[in-house]
């Protein structure tokens, strides 16, 4: 699909609003009544779901020229989604879609941000989005895993770019395969023949990049005989899951987030988790394993013609009602003394990390300014510590609180998983 | 037009570099191309000064807040309230909250449940603006239009920071009419921001007791939101009868009794696009229902401060209902469907649901006046729609209306809308004509008189030559002609 292919949708937006805001009926007061981290900050209209689908649309009418302030209302946008959920509790139309849309148009254009460029440009070179030193699967060193590309698995564990190279997240790989073998998982790695699932190249507009990613993984997959992947990190789950299935690339493929997965594992009786954490936490959903973690549909038709926005056959809306939210929350439950509060904004509306759609690299600041509006909402909880599943939304969050003076604590859930193992 | 340098700095030096933009790309979010800036105040002071550099250098400007409609005209400098969204003061003992102008209703009222109370819920939504004037599902208890306004801020079109009611001889918001100036008939007119010229920048609105829930237990997830339970006493229908008359009967015997915390006298149609998460079932929820009901009716919610307080109105309730013929409608009695009904109408979360999603758009017929009398012209409304139904201009709604008593009593608002696809040509000429050759009825058989927008030489007429006084008023506080009129905005 083309932006054009979404100008009755952008046509649609009557300017409510309701973009800027978690669902109506969830406002629960002034504080964290917002959704959308872009408006939030920059205020303007124009930072907002609708504002950007207004944008979308003067485009396509000829009204609008490359302009710095109009590159900066397209890449200071996490893409997260949250506009989208909030729009389409009333509304029947697609609001990130389009959004995505004009940022891939913008980079067709050539109007890409040199920070991203740079990023992009390490990802054709190495096969990760972080600068790579040494080899990808350096980590498992003394490991002694199977190589799932040579050896019969049951389970490919794709690590991803961030776990595999960054020193301060490697602790995310090593207690995820931890926690496998002691559920006596018959699983392996590719090592250093994984690459980038291209999710993140995807967010920051590359779209030629990430489906050349998505094949190199497809094709490694299929030449291994691989049935089921599980990834760690929401990034890599939303793309093999949902991009990958939008690009008719999946195929049969299981694509399983770790919580899901250890989730199962809980509930099968395969893994018993009895030492206890005794903290106070609070669960942040990360965008790509809940509203962004729904399943692809696909679906072509036109408009109805007549009164009403329909269309033959029926379209159904992706309305982050069917995200990865109760998963990671029955393994919190599971682990013995671990006490969960929840944030105000929560599973299809919660509020972003900071880290999507390559703002962490083009804008930094913004990145973190939008972690820290996640740190104090969890820290009004009581809880000590916000656990997380995706190790992009645990690096933002541990860079916006070495920037302030708060003493809460970050966790990916494998980590506490693995103590109480 | 663009501003020059030079008068480009003397704005930004107001608001920050951060906080002002004449880029073309910020324009297509603001219903239009052409602007002169969007400005972006933080505070009266802020706004005080933007508005003196507007007389300054001769330039017209306009407020928005959320804003769901507007028409800006070329050249204007845009206010954009956006940074002016908090809550100053809720004062529980006097019952008032001190806001400004981006604190959606939503916010306010999530704030005030916690403690007992709650305020007005104009029916444009709880995303527009807690200070918009208007009318909603709770005017029953809360009243509506400016009955909930009480000291207001007020940046005139000349710069000039007036203040209305108590605060303009103390610091009190407690009374909007004194012992300071009133001022009702000049601020009132659409606040804000509304066709009354200059900018409003702080008011109290009025807040009312609530015997319900500190908050709903909402779960479930977008957009089929539920109530875990109906909270303790509290109840909603959905009663229709066999005749419109039948319908104002009941209607009035409640208000009367101060029996409904809420009658949201809505068709079936608005029932439909409440209950449904998606275009496709509205349409099919709506023919079923349809098949139901006996006739026209309204959705009624009620709220004991007691078990025995709840136990006697729904027994009044169901005994005037009775009376009346009326009958409660089954599907909205199963308790899911009426958790999730009862909290959109309370919190005011559907409206747009009930209005934009069916087709983009929707033109309307607004009006505040006697119920039983502007309920008959009503009725014919929806027969004149029915022919556009027929060819397919309009969504079927069957001709509905809606509206409801306003202080529980004869005076209430009644209205009434087509929804349709505003890139149909067709569709957008036949809603215009149909808007005017109703309203024009409205005049010529004595009804009433649209107030709304631009009023002209005959309907000033009606009106005591309102409009001739307006302008006269107008053109004192605007001297300057600055403070451009194109209609209310929500």
């Amino acid at each position: 699909m083309a932006l054009e292919d979404y100008r009755g949708d952008m046509g649609m937006c009557c300017r409510c609003s309701a973009c800027k805001f978690v669902p109506m009926q969830k406002v629960k007061g002034k504080a964290f009544s917002y959704i959308c981290p872009s408006v939030s900050r920059y205020n303007f209209h124009a930072y907002s779901g609708g504002g950007r689908l207004n944008i979308g649309a003067a485009a396509l009418d000829g009204g609008l020229e490359y302009t710095d302030k109009l590159l900066d209302i397209v890449y200071n946008c996490q893409l997260c989604g949250a506009c989208g959920v909030s729009c389409n509790y009333a509304m029947d139309m697609e609001v990130l879609e389009p959004i995505t849309e004009f940022r891939i148009r913008c980079n067709e254009d050539g109007k890409t941000n040199a920070a991203l460029d740079k990023v992009v440009a390490g990802l054709r070179k190495t096969g990760a989005m972080i600068p790579a030193k040494g080899k990808r699967g350096d980590w498992a060193t003394g490991l002694k895993l199977k190589d799932a590309t040579k050896e019969k698995v049951d389970v490919l564990f794709h690590v991803g770019c961030l776990t595999s190279y960054d020193k301060n997240t490697q602790k995310l790989a090593k207690a995820t395969v931890k926690i496998l073998q002691k559920a006596g998982v018959n699983f392996g790695i590719a090592g250093d023949a994984e690459t980038c699932c291209g999710g993140r190249a995807y967010q920051m507009g590359y779209k030629e990049d990430f489906l050349s990613q998505a094949r190199k993984n497809m094709d490694m997959i299929k030449k291994s005989g691989i049935k089921t992947v599980v990834t760690a990190c929401a990034d890599g789950y939303q793309a093999f899951k949902v991009l990958y299935d939008k690009y008719n690339l999946k195929g049969d493929l299981e694509v399983l987030h770790i919580t899901e997965y250890i989730d199962k594992l809980i509930k099968d009786g395969k893994l018993k988790l009895r030492k206890k954490v005794d903290i106070p936490v609070t669960y942040h959903d990360p965008c790509h394993l809940g509203r962004l973690g729904e399943p692809w549909i696909h679906w072509e038709g036109k408009k109805v013609p007549g009164d009403r926005f329909v269309f033959d056959p029926p379209k159904e809306y992706r309305r982050g009602t069917k995200g990865v939210y109760e998963p990671p929350r029955d393994v919190l439950k599971s682990i013995p003394g671990i006490k969960l509060t929840e944030m105000t904004r929560i599973k299809e509306y919660a509020w972003c990390c900071g880290a999507g759609g390559g703002v962490n690299v083009s804008n930094p600041g913004f990145a973190r300014w939008t972690a820290q509006e996640r740190i104090e909402e969890a820290v009004s909880t009581g809880a000590e510590a916000i656990v997380t599943a995706c190790p992009w939304c645990e690096k933002n969050f541990n860079e916006a609180i070495k920037a302030s003076d708060s003493g809460l604590k970050v966790y990916d859930i494998v980590e506490l998983v693995e103590k109480a193992i | 037009m663009a501003l020059n340098k030079e008068v480009y700095k003397e704005f930004e030096d107001v608001v920050g570099e951060e906080n002002i933009s004449d880029d073309p790309a910020i324009m297509p979010a603001y219903f239009g191309t052409g602007f002169a800036a969007i400005v972006m105040p933080a505070n009266t002071a802020e706004v005080q000064a933007l508005v003196k550099l507007c007389n300054k250098h001769k330039l017209q400007f306009r407020p928005i807040c959320t804003g769901w409609t507007g028409a800006f005209n070329k050249d204007i400098i845009v206010f954009d309230l956006k940074r002016m969204n908090r809550i100053i003061e809720i004062n529980e003992k006097n019952m008032y909250a001190v806001v400004e102008p981006y604190v959606i209703s939503a916010e306010l009222q999530a704030e005030l449940m916690k403690r007992g109370l709650t305020c007005n819920m104009k029916g444009a939504g709880s995303n527009c603006s807690v200070m918009l004037r208007g009318h909603g599902a709770l005017d029953q208890t809360t009243s509506g239009d400016d009955r909930n306004h009480l000291a207001i801020e007020w940046v005139t079109p000349t710069g000039e920071i007036l203040r209305s009611g108590s605060l303009g001889s103390s610091d009190e918001w407690f009374c909007g009419d004194g012992p300071g100036p009133s001022l009702r008939a000049i601020l009132a007119t659409n606040v804000p921001p509304g066709i009354t010229p200059g900018i409003f920048t702080k008011a109290a609105m009025k807040l009312y007791h609530w015997s319900g829930p500190t908050e709903f237990p909402v779960v479930g997830h977008s957009p089929k939101y539920t109530l875990s339970e109906i909270p303790e006493n509290m109840m909603a229908r959905y009663y229709s009868f066999p005749s419109v008359e039948k319908m104002w009967e009941a209607e009035i015997r409640i208000g009367e009794n101060e029996l409904a915390f809420a009658l949201y006298g809505v068709c079936l149609s608005m029932i439909a696009a409440n209950m449904t998460t998606r275009n496709e079932d509205e349409a099919k929820v709506f023919k079923q229902l349809s098949d139901e009901a006996q006739g026209p009716g309204f959705f009624v919610v009620l709220t004991g401060d007691s078990a025995a307080d709840f136990a006697y109105k729904k027994k009044a309730l169901e005994k005037i209902c009775k009376d009346a013929d009326g009958e409660s409608m089954k599907t909205l009695e199963d308790p899911e469907v009426e958790g999730i009904l009862l909290c959109q109408c309370v919190r005011t979360s559907g409206s747009i649901r009930e209005t934009f999603r069916a087709g983009g758009a929707f033109n309307s017929i607004p009006i505040m006046g006697q119920r039983d009398v502007n309920i008959k012209w009503v009725v014919g409304a929806g027969e004149a729609k029915k022919p556009l139904i027929k060819k397919g201009l309009i969504v079927d709604d069957g001709g509905g209306f809606f509206g409801w008593g306003v202080e529980h009593g004869h005076l209430g608002k009644t209205e009434i809308f087509c929804r349709f696809d505003p890139r149909n040509a067709e569709a957008k000429e036949a809603v215009e004509k149909w808007q005017k050759e109703q309203s024009d009825r409205a005049f010529n058989e004595n009804y009433f008189v649209m107030s709304m927008g631009e009023i002209d030489e005959k309907t000033g007429e009606r009106m005591c030559h309102y409009n001739e006084w307006w302008n006269k008023v107008v053109n004192i506080v605007d001297p300057n002609n600055l403070a451009s009129n194109t209609g209310p905005l929500v």
